[in-house]
């Protein structure tokens, strides 16, 4: 049977007076758990920094420790002039180890359907026991690994194309 | 909930040269299909206090009444298998009915409406329908090849039941003669794709002499969906 799914277009480059909302929601985080930030810089194939992305978290796992939130688990941010995203981070359980720290969905004026992808932490032990990432081929699992950079804060850039294209999803 | 494949054809080419911003900007490869059991258990849970009284009538947010072709849209928002997808969270957003948006980019030398703003939100009903009242948007250049004008266009963002149904995407008017000069729309390969995209105009749900009215049906992907209250 024909699925006559609806499909995507593009968000263009002026979503962000009718998205501001969520990022007003989503801007002081309220949690309960201990917090990280995940910020880095959203890339097109030259390298280039694209400064009319967005990128959506979404942190099943960590909802639990945000009742006080207006989304909770759900954050929107958009890309600044120099193409950087900053996301706020309520970690998960120990016990979800080896799951994502958040999954991520990336927008952009010249990206007509958006993309999924998911960010590990590298120093999770859990790593090698990922279900998703050991999906992921070998080689490019590191496009989905955030570089720890001090007390709390981690780096994960996002290449749209390249060597370093980042592993995007579609789920089964 | 299942996510099958789509067709091929069915989701725009993510490089499509027509296109200017996709050349550097769609990713290259396919997008690897795996199992993860979050996507498809959860979702951001909107509360209906975020939606405030005028985010379904767009109309409604200046000093007085706005420039343009009142309409209203409404449709139903269904899984694969024509399932109503429920107390699901939808935002629009468009330019105002000279062709231009709310926004400090946009320098189209077209006049602003200080009674537009073009920008809503609102939550599915039992029925998976929506419903919402909005100025006709314009056609407006957009500099991408010469005579690049955009057809009159709503920009949907749905978020499902379920974190994979995420979707965003334009609905269209009929018989726009801009259709075939529009890349954006053409970066679709399947005509029947194409053409879910174009809302279908309604006596029916046209409003006296007030509003012509338009539906737009959408379907999310996946199957055997299981209802969520919020």
């Amino acid at each position: 049977m024909a699925s006559n799914i609806t499909t995507s277009q593009t968000v263009g480059p002026f979503p962000h007076e009718a998205w501001a909302w969520a990022v007003s929601a989503s801007a002081t985080l309220h949690s309960s758990a201990p917090t990280i930030t995940i910020s880095g810089i959203l890339r097109d194939g030259d390298g280039v920094p694209i400064s009319d992305g967005w990128i959506e978290a979404w942190m099943p796992d960590a909802a639990a420790a945000e009742t006080a939130q207006q989304i909770p688990g759900f954050r929107r941010v958009a890309t600044n002039d120099n193409g950087a995203f900053r996301i706020e981070v309520s970690l998960p359980s120990p016990a979800c180890s080896g799951k994502p720290v958040l999954f991520a969905t990336v927008f952009a004026r010249g990206l007509v359907k958006h993309q999924f992808s998911a960010v590990f932490l590298e120093d999770d032990s859990g790593l090698a026991q990922s279900e998703i990432l050991s999906q992921v081929p070998a080689d490019r699992r590191p496009t989905l690994i955030a570089r720890k950079q001090g007390d709390a804060r981690y780096h994960w850039d996002i290449w749209m194309q390249g060597e370093q294209e980042t592993v995007f999803f579609d789920y089964v | 909930m299942r996510f099958e494949s789509a067709e091929p054809g069915v989701y725009p080419s993510l490089i499509y040269p027509p296109y200017i911003s996709t050349v550097k900007r769609g990713p290259t490869r396919e997008p690897l299909r795996i199992r993860a059991a979050e996507p498809v258990q959860a979702n951001i849970s909107a509360s209906p206090s975020l939606i405030l009284p005028h985010d379904t009538d767009l109309t409604r947010h200046g000093q007085g009444e706005p420039l343009g072709e009142k309409i209203v849209v409404t449709g139903r928002v269904l899984d694969e298998d024509g399932k109503p997808v429920r107390n699901s969270l939808l935002e629009v957003w468009q330019c105002n009915s000279a062709g231009r948006y709310w926004h400090k980019r946009d320098q189209h030398d077209a006049p602003l409406d200080p009674n537009f703003f073009g920008f809503g939100k609102m939550l599915t009903d039992d029925d998976g329908r929506y419903r919402f009242v909005t100025i006709k948007p314009g056609p407006y250049p957009w500099g991408n090849h010469h005579k690049a004008w955009r057809p009159a266009h709503i920009h949907f963002s749905l978020f499902g039941s379920v974190y994979a149904q995420r979707l965003v995407t334009q609905m269209y008017f009929p018989s726009d003669p801009l259709f075939d000069y529009d890349p954006i729309f053409q970066s679709i390969p399947d005509l029947a794709a194409r053409q879910r995209l174009i809302a279908r105009f309604s006596l029916e749900q046209t409003v006296d002499d007030q509003m012509l009215g338009y539906e737009f049906d959408i379907v999310l992907r996946g199957r055997d969906a299981t209802p969520m209250g919020l």
